[in-house]
């Protein structure tokens, strides 16, 4: 059983996030702002971070996949945006100590990583034609601040789960 | 030179790269439907979402009718006062449905491009993206959903039917930015002027209706609805107001701003429309590439 918490709990954070994004009054938030949930990806780095890098790097692929395939019908872009990532982060968090304010800032500066990189991939294959500036307005830094406050609530018990799972990985 | 190949990490990226190149390739080319593992998947995806957005559904709905209770009374008078209206514009509809018929006896044309049916679905996911505006419905292929079919709400159009797999579809939004999508519309006035929707302001949220001759007059406020022109959306579906018109970049054209009547988010019940009337086949419309809608 406990076998399965592991993708279950991913496969929750995926449908979160389209519950969020279907359900989020834009009116709450402002019309004028896009606010992406990144909850999978804050978890994939954490796992990253918490469970080694091995893990993280293979949960990044195989969700990375799902992600493509269901929501945007373009296989490809975070399938490899989510492993690349993840392995940069667990380089970084090689040098850096890890304890839980570390962890929540490296987190953060991946997903504008992450957001960056997507954003150039879409303009290079024309799905969007927003500028730069107005993509960081509009959209960069009202997704930090929303994932900021999701990482904030979220890390805590992550980290306790996810060192748990390492536990059990070295017991084995 | 030999230490830059051997250099394992180096190789995998670039590797991956090409693979990653390659396969955008793939799937940005026109395909007409998705291979049969994405759609096993999707569907799969589907089920579990139809599931998790049953009890969603509910706990937002809750929320909803909270919100509504707050303003129930000023709400209540000015529908009261819409009622009176309504009264009689329901019987002039009724008066001139009845006449259209008559004379469509006379003429003996039986079929328009207004005719539809139809077809109720539900909302269970949305893409979280939230740069390729898309969400998925829980009706497919067996119930007889088709690619390209327009999707519309009570307040009007809201996007075409992008992939259908077996038991879920994936619908794909008027404010996406996508080159392939255009509508033929109908700018309603004295003259009617017709133009394509093409591509969307995320900015200003407006859909833009390109390639007005610039000779006309167009005021704001102006009803848009779609032409039933490019072969497989009906007639008469409302798509938004007039909200502000500029010259194009060479001047030789205008090109309107228009207010989607429907809002695309918080979308929970959409209507999937079928043409009754036969569409062209691909042979009579010819070999262009791009599609008109």
């Amino acid at each position: 059983m406990k076998k399965f918490l592991l993708p279950l709990l991913f496969l929750f954070l995926f449908l979160l996030e389209s519950m969020f994004a279907q359900y989020a009054p834009p009116e709450v938030f402002g019309d004028n702002y896009i606010l992406a949930p990144r909850f999978l990806f804050g978890g994939l780095l954490f796992l990253a971070i918490y469970t080694g890098r091995k893990y993280g790097i293979i949960y990044a692929a195989i969700f990375g996949l799902l992600f493509d395939i269901v929501w945007i019908e373009i296989i490809g872009i975070y399938l490899f945006l989510f492993p690349f990532i993840t392995y940069l982060i667990s380089k970084i968090m090689h040098v850096l100590q890890t304890n839980i304010i570390v962890a929540f800032l490296v987190s953060l500066v991946g997903i504008a990583l992450l957001e960056l990189g997507v954003y150039e991939m879409d303009f290079l294959i024309h799905i969007t034609t927003l500028e730069f500036i107005s993509f960081i307005k509009m959209r960069f830094y009202p997704t930090l601040i929303l994932n900021a406050v999701y990482l904030l609530i979220a890390a805590y018990p992550l980290k306790r789960y996810f060192e748990s799972v390492a536990q059990g990985l070295r017991d084995e | 030179m030999p230490q830059f190949f051997l250099n394992k990490r180096l190789i995998v990226l670039l590797v991956s790269i090409i693979v990653l190149v390659a396969l955008i390739g793939f799937s940005l080319r026109e395909r007409s439907k998705l291979s049969w593992p994405e759609q096993f998947l999707k569907d799969t995806a589907g089920l579990v979402q139809s599931l998790v957005s049953k009890p969603a559904h509910l706990v937002a709905g809750f929320f909803e009718n909270l919100q509504d209770l707050q303003n129930t009374y000023e709400e209540n008078k000015e529908l009261k006062s819409r009622m009176e209206k309504l009264v009689s514009l329901e019987a002039q509809v009724q008066e001139l449905e009845k006449d259209n018929k008559e004379l469509r006896d006379i003429l003996g044309e039986q079929d328009t491009l207004r005719d539809f049916e139809p077809l109720q679905a539900t909302v269970i996911g949305r893409n979280p993206d939230r740069w390729h505006e898309m969400i998925i419905i829980n009706k497919g292929k067996t119930n007889g959903i088709k690619k390209n079919m327009a999707v519309v709400t009570a307040h009007g159009l809201i996007g075409k039917v992008k992939t259908v797999n077996q038991f879920s579809s994936t619908v794909q939004l008027l404010s996406a930015m996508d080159p392939k999508n255009r509508i033929s519309a109908i700018v309603q006035g004295e003259t009617n002027v017709n133009g394509l929707v093409e591509g969307y302001d995320k900015e200003k949220k407006a859909l833009l209706i390109k390639a007005i001759p610039s000779g006309v007059e167009i005021k704001k406020g102006q009803n848009v609805i779609t032409s039933g022109l490019g072969g497989v959306f009906p007639q008469g579906l409302q798509i938004g107001k007039v909200i502000d018109v500029k010259p194009d970049q060479y001047g030789l054209n205008q090109t309107a701003l228009v207010k989607p009547g429907a809002d695309f988010y918080d979308l929970e019940n959409i209507i999937v429309i079928t043409r009754t009337m036969t569409q062209p086949t691909q042979a009579e419309m010819g070999t262009g590439e791009e599609e008109d809608l």
